[in-house]
């Protein structure tokens, strides 16, 4: 009888904690493009090493990628003084680094102090810099600190979800495998797979009280080939995929449609811009079409971008309507409307600026026939296919579009360097959801102001009306005020296409029913944000 | 094979291994893009991180002062530095040989197992009908792209390096044939036949020894093949060796990661040929 009651009092033991331990341990893989190349978190430039130092990273502030909004981490609160100059934070007690060492105000100070070296160029770093002038550090105990910068910066806050804090006996030579985030690089194979192991010390807990992150390891093998990524997926080997091509998408929704999702329009788009440059070597007539206001939207209104969604991306697109897609919560400006495809009226608008039709082909008022080329990077099927639509619009209207795919670097050098190009079409990734992120591309004397790069004085009137908002916006901290600032913006970019935005591509993920607790979002990294939730299913 | 003729030949290796890692430095140099970053598109670096960053192809920008420099440093035994994937050169090729060779292994194995297999029937049974076969078969895998045939194996879910092998066999079972086809023919193996010694004993003790100098100068010919579909297979199938490593560095212009490997290519290529130089005159003296 006693016998009886043990064996029936260990099922319900057993019965009871399968849930617990279901929930617990396994190792999450999924795949990186190429080798991180750095575990420093001050020096990450690329996508690899960006999603190991989210994976390890502590950081005193994270932008929640489903909300969207600031939350604290290992600041338990802060405080933005002196017109955004200066932020205060108080630090979250108690807190051992992966070794075991204490987290305290020293840690915090050193791995600033070490990012806004000038020697390190680091792009983390750059992103705090809104001039010149040296940015102090100080303790103010145990569990606080403060950050002076010499200009203020508008959005500070969000600004430290990329920055790592290491110990302050690593800064500036820190590597993955001591950390306050969830796991920790513990091997690396070149060419085959990182390893990150849970950390033993990480501070979070569920609601329940138990110790985060759930899962014992990620292994992020290194896979360039998305076929062979998706093939995995199909076999167990991979849990997740991030940034599904459409194509891809399809053929894995066609067998497995529970494991594909459509997470609606990312904050990636689609976009081409006409070369604009004074100095360009094309003929003086091409460059009086791409600096004609409606050249730039007669051409905007020929392209039938519900085609280049439904076509291209398989349905898995949005047409865009301006500069940032509805992705981004706050920022992105309701009034906008899309531009619909209009021929006639394109036609219209250019005989405005004396173009005529001669037969079938499009003529300037010198005669000159209207041909222009459009560059984009190689291999991406989707870009590829959104050139073919465009030259049979284009065509609808009497213009020739030569449509040129190259490599990478060759499009670098032409669109930053020589400026031999007449058109370019690449997509855009706001990694930064603040405008302020952007100040480097609608400045007119950025060298990233893709159209016409470098001006030492406004050309037009309506680019120095730009330049007048983002400064006016990045000069305040009331973030509605700067949102009145930066909706013109966006009005002024959707009158004047100096970038034509095409489409806003969906978010596309795979993810296994092998995961629990999956939610994945439009943001990176998509299926893994909530990494520390993410457990997998033994069954 | 003489003194002389070895010193010929290793005098041509380290031409051929100078000029072409001149020639690749120079190649890269004037390829488009050389000297752009992805970073010159990064919103977030300042001015002057870009200008950091570019600094550093200064020193390749001048081939020849570049190359000179590079040679000397190889001499104490500095391969430099990879700035696209940010590591030492020396280490990236300790990480990644083993898989190349791997590859190269599988290759070269299976292409002359599989020829071998193909050439020793077609011999023996001169049967017209096997030899169309055979020689169709051979003929569709020296049509078909290593790259194509690795996508294959990738689909089906079998290694991509097989397809290294299917490159390899038919040079292999065309070169065999052909060598066995002669060799079977000579007077004293229609004696040995006549004396009615058996087929295994013919192949072992008068074929084989006939067939060993020009096999091995095609098993060095072999190896430069099979080194040339590596490069292919490797990137489709995301194998992380030399191969892989040669298409990351042209893509990124990646000038002391491409010095390296032309050399180590060159000088691979170079020496098997040479071995295949050096014995064919003999096995061709041995045919006659």
């Amino acid at each position: 009888m006693i016998r009886l009651a043990h064996a029936i009092y260990g099922l319900l033991v057993f019965l009871l904690a399968l849930p617990l331990w279901s929930q617990s341990g396994g190792e999450l893989h999924f795949t990186i493009k190429s080798d991180p190349k750095t575990t420093n978190p001050l020096l990450v430039e690329d996508d690899s090493s960006e999603i190991v130092r989210y994976l390890t990273g502590g950081v005193l502030i994270r932008v929640n990628r489903k909300t969207q909004e600031n939350q604290p981490e290992l600041a338990t609160s802060w405080k933005v003084t002196e017109n955004g100059r200066r932020i205060t934070f108080k630090l979250r007690q108690g807190i051992q680094f992966s070794d075991g060492s204490p987290f305290t105000s020293d840690d915090v100070v050193a791995t600033i102090t070490a990012l806004m070296d000038p020697k390190l160029h680091s792009s983390t770093g750059d992103a705090f810099r809104a001039g010149s002038g040296k940015v102090l550090a100080q303790t103010q105990g145990k569990y606080a600190a403060t950050v002076l910068f010499p200009q203020p910066i508008a959005g500070l806050e969000r600004l430290f979800d990329q920055v790592a804090i290491s110990p302050a006996r690593m800064a500036g030579k820190a590597d993955a495998s001591t950390v306050l985030g969830p796991f920790m690089v513990t091997e690396q194979k070149a060419g085959e797979y990182v390893l990150l192991r849970r950390n033993p010390h990480y501070w979070k807990k569920d609601s329940a009280g138990h110790a985060l992150p759930y899962l014992d390891a990620v292994r992020l093998y290194i896979m360039q080939n998305r076929d062979t990524e998706l093939l995995r997926f199909r076999r167990g080997d991979i849990d997740v995929i991030n940034n599904l091509s459409p194509d891809l998408y399809e053929q894995l929704h066609a067998q497995d449609a529970s494991a594909a999702r459509d997470l609606g329009p990312s904050a990636e788009s689609e976009e081409l811009w006409f070369n604009q440059v004074a100095r360009s070597p094309l003929p003086e007539y091409k460059k009086a079409w791409f600096r004609s206001e409606n050249f730039r939207r007669a051409i905007s209104m020929s392209i039938n971008r519900a085609d280049l969604a439904r076509v291209a991306f398989r349905g898995h697109a949005t047409p865009s309507v301006g500069l940032l897609s509805p992705a981004n919560k706050f920022w992105f400006d309701q009034s906008l409307k899309p531009q619909g495809y209009d021929p006639k009226g394109a036609l219209e608008l250019l005989q405005q600026d004396g173009f005529h039709k001669d037969g079938e082909v499009l003529k300037d008022k010198a005669g000159n026939a209207v041909v222009f080329s459009l560059i984009t990077n190689s291999g991406n099927k989707p870009r590829e296919r959104m050139g073919s639509l465009m030259q049979q619009d284009l065509a609808q209207i009497g213009i020739k579009l030569n449509f040129v795919p190259l490599d990478f670097p060759s499009i670098i050098e032409r669109i930053t360097r020589t400026f031999d190009y007449e058109a370019c079409m690449l997509g855009l990734t706001n990694v930064d959801l603040d405008p302020d992120g952007q100040m480097n591309v609608w400045l007119s004397s950025s060298d990233l102001h893709q159209w016409n790069p470098a001006q030492k004085t406004p050309e037009t009137p309506w680019e120095k009306n730009i330049d007048k908002l983002m400064h006016a916006q990045a000069s305040t901290l009331d973030r509605n005020k700067r949102r009145a600032e930066f909706d013109k913006v966006q009005e002024i970019v959707a009158a004047e296409n100096p970038m034509l935005y095409l489409v806003d591509k969906n978010a596309l993920v795979a993810v296994s029913s092998r995961v629990k607790g999956a939610d994945p979002v439009v943001l990176t990294p998509q299926t893994f944000w909530n990494v520390e939730y993410l457990s997998l299913n033994r069954n | 094979m003489t003194l002389r003729a070895i010193g010929r030949q290793l005098i041509t290796i380290v031409l051929v291994a100078l000029f072409g890692g001149l020639l690749g430095a120079l190649l890269v140099r004037l390829a488009p893009g050389f000297g752009t970053h992805d970073e010159d598109l990064s919103t977030q670096l300042s001015a002057a991180s870009r200008q950091a960053v570019h600094a550093q192809d200064e020193a390749e920008r001048h081939v020849f002062t570049y190359y000179l420099h590079y040679l000397g440093g190889l001499v104490h035994g500095d391969f430099g530095y990879s700035r696209s994937l940010d590591r030492p050169i020396s280490e990236l090729l300790r990480d990644r040989a083993p898989e190349t060779l791997r590859s190269i292994g599988t290759g070269v194995c299976g292409g002359w197992l599989l020829g071998l297999a193909l050439a020793l029937p077609a011999t023996w049974k001169r049967s017209p009908a096997y030899s169309t076969l055979a020689t169709l078969i051979t003929g569709v895998f020296l049509c078909i792209p290593s790259a194509v045939l690795a996508l294959l194996f990738l689909v089906v879910g079998s290694p991509g390096r097989i397809a290294i092998a299917l490159i390899v066999f038919p040079k292999v079972f065309r070169f065999s044939r052909n060598l066995l086809l002669k060799t079977y023919a000579m007077p004293h193996i229609l004696t040995a036949k006549a004396r009615g010694l058996g087929g295994l004993r013919i192949l072992c003790w008068h074929v084989f020894p006939n067939l060993a100098g020009p096999m091995l100068a095609l098993a060095g010919v072999t190896v430069s093949m099979a080194l040339g579909a590596a490069i292919p297979v490797e990137v489709v199938c995301d194998y992380p060796g030399i191969g892989q490593l040669a298409w990351k560095a042209a893509l990124a212009r990646d000038v002391p990661l491409l010095v390296n490997l032309t050399l180590i290519i060159a000088v691979i290529t170079v020496v098997a040929n040479s071995f295949a130089d050096l014995l064919a005159p003999a096995a061709t003296r041995d045919l006659i």
